[in-house]
């Protein structure tokens, strides 16, 4: 479904990443984690485009992400992302957030984008603050509807940039659950996460980058068992103890 | 003070007609009116376009946006007025060049419309960069993530937010049209400034009288603007949203 080829890309004349390679299969889920700074959000916003990449290539659902002829736009419409800071689209309503997508993008009826938003905002149980706006919700209840937001354009995968970080705890557990079950039900997910019981229960890989690198790179098991380099080591060890 | 004031000096007709000052300076406030309106259009209409531009992904269409801006905000708005006035009808081919020299209609009133509207444009087109900038990184992607285009992008995410936030210096600058709308009087448009110039002169004296009521209209109409702009902002109040995060 994804396939990331020896890819390397610079801020002028900083490296962020250096030949990464990895794929994530359909239906898989894959964990990316690592020390703040490593590139992780920046290797997850090159999966659909949003940043450029200068070696290597990207291929999403047989399509190829770095190339000029590539319709972004429209591969974008079914690769959905979910930000660390929600980024619901704050002038509009609940319900406007999960249209727009649908009625500008989709071509979708309006009515046919609100039965659709509906439904989604039920399941990630939201329904009843449908015509609330996003400064009204918490941050738990927003994450929640940016994902909802995702799955109304009915995307082929998902792409999750540190979903929790800027959540308090308590609303963490509100938007894992929602992944969980995403993730249950066969949804293709990459996670930039370090919520690692997130990764214990539903992840099939787990990938450990550093320094722009993809250092570790194994099925979960494996990589709880035992991470071969030090510095993965070091920063499980980190993460697990508090 | 030895000041002889007469009020009734509105009531007197002007020497070229048979209007009185009062009339006159009526029609004054028209033409002020008029001039600010639209140049505030084509301020409102260009300055978003030009603003936009100078957020653009795109190098070329950001440096154009630039330079618009730089020229039309460092040079001062008489001197504008005096180029498109004198200057550019000169540079125009010479048929064209002839007819708005000759039989332009209004020349004076358009060219102060246009001048003012430009000026003014360079001034909108900064708010609006600095509103979309305002605005974090996040959303332009959370957009292009939805899989809308760049055009899309600003048009549903980025200008409606921008346009709230700078509610209050676009206030500012809609007001300021209606003031800087008083530099016409230099290529001889009779709007307020234009008319109460004449009236000192022509009435002997009356200088307090003369400038006092142009001022009191002036106030009135940055006032107006203000409520306005008032009512929108109010109207466009977003739910929830606090200004700056
Ligand atoms: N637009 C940019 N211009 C220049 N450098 C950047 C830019 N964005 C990110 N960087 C740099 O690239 C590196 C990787 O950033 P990135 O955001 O991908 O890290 P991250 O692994 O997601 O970290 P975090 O856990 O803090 O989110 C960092 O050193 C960062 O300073
Ligand atoms: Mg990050």
């Amino acid at each position: 479904m994804i396939q990331i080829q020896n890819v390397s890309k610079w801020y002028g004349s900083f490296q962020v990443l250096t030949d990464c390679t990895t794929q994530v299969s359909k239906g898989e889920v894959v964990v990316v984690c690592g020390p703040s700074g490593s590139g992780k959000s920046t290797l997850i916003k090159c999966v659909n485009g949003l940043e450029p990449i200068e070696k290597g290539s990207i291929i999403v659902n047989g399509t190829k992400v770095n190339d000029p002829a590539t319709d972004l736009p429209k591969l974008r419409s079914h690769v959905g992302m979910v930000f660390q800071h929600f980024e619901l689209f704050p002038h509009m309503s609940i319900i406007q957030n999960l249209a727009i997508g649908q009625v500008k993008v989709l071509g979708r009826s309006q009515d046919e984008a609100h039965e659709r938003g509906m439904k989604l905002l039920d399941r990630v149980g939201i329904k009843m603050h449908a015509n609330k706006y996003p400064g009204e919700l918490s941050g738990g209840q927003q994450q929640r509807v940016a994902i909802a937001r995702a799955l109304s354009m009915d995307p082929i995968c998902m792409l999750f940039d540190e979903p929790t970080s800027a959540l308090d705890p308590e609303m963490i557990t509100e938007v894992l659950d929602v992944m969980v079950e995403l993730a249950q039900e066969g949804m293709t997910m990459m996670v930039v996460t370090h919520e690692m019981g997130f990764a214990r229960k539903v992840a099939h890989r787990v990938i450990f980058m550093d320094h722009g690198q993809i250092v570790e790179d194994a099925p979960k098991e494996e990589f709880f068992g035992k991470p071969h380099s030090d510095r993965a080591q070091q920063f499980l060890s980190k993460i697990l103890n508090h | 003070m030895n000041y002889q004031w007469n009020w009734g000096v509105f009531f007197e007709t002007i020497p070229s007609g048979d209007v009185t000052y009062l009339t006159w300076i009526i029609h004054g406030l028209g033409w002020t009116v008029a001039i600010s309106l639209c140049a505030w259009i084509i301020a409102l209409s260009l300055g978003s376009i030009v603003g936009t531009l100078r957020t653009a992904q795109h190098r070329g269409l950001a440096l154009i946006g630039h330079a618009w801006v730089e020229f039309f905000r460092n040079v001062p708005i008489l001197l504008q007025l005096f180029l498109w006035f004198f200057v550019v009808p000169e540079l125009l081919p010479h048929d064209l060049s002839m007819w708005v020299k000759q039989d332009m209609p209004a020349k004076e009133f358009i060219t102060s419309v246009l001048a003012l509207g430009l000026f003014t444009s360079a001034r909108v087109a900064e708010q609006v960069r600095a509103g979309i900038q305002s605005l974090s990184r996040g959303q332009r992607n959370a957009g292009l993530a939805l899989g809308f285009t760049q055009t899309q992008t600003y048009r549903y995410v980025l200008l409606p937010m921008a346009f709230r936030i700078i509610i209050p210096p676009l206030t500012s600058e809609f007001m300021n049209a209606f003031k800087n709308s008083g530099v016409a009087y230099a290529v001889g448009v009779w709007e307020m400034v234009f008319v109460s110039r004449q009236m000192v002169e022509e009435t002997g004296g009356q200088v307090i009288e003369s400038l006092i009521v142009p001022t009191v209209l002036y106030i009135i109409c940055s006032y107006a603007a203000n409520l306005l702009m008032g009512v929108i902002e109010r109207r466009s109040h977003v739910p929830g949203f606090i200004v700056a995060k």
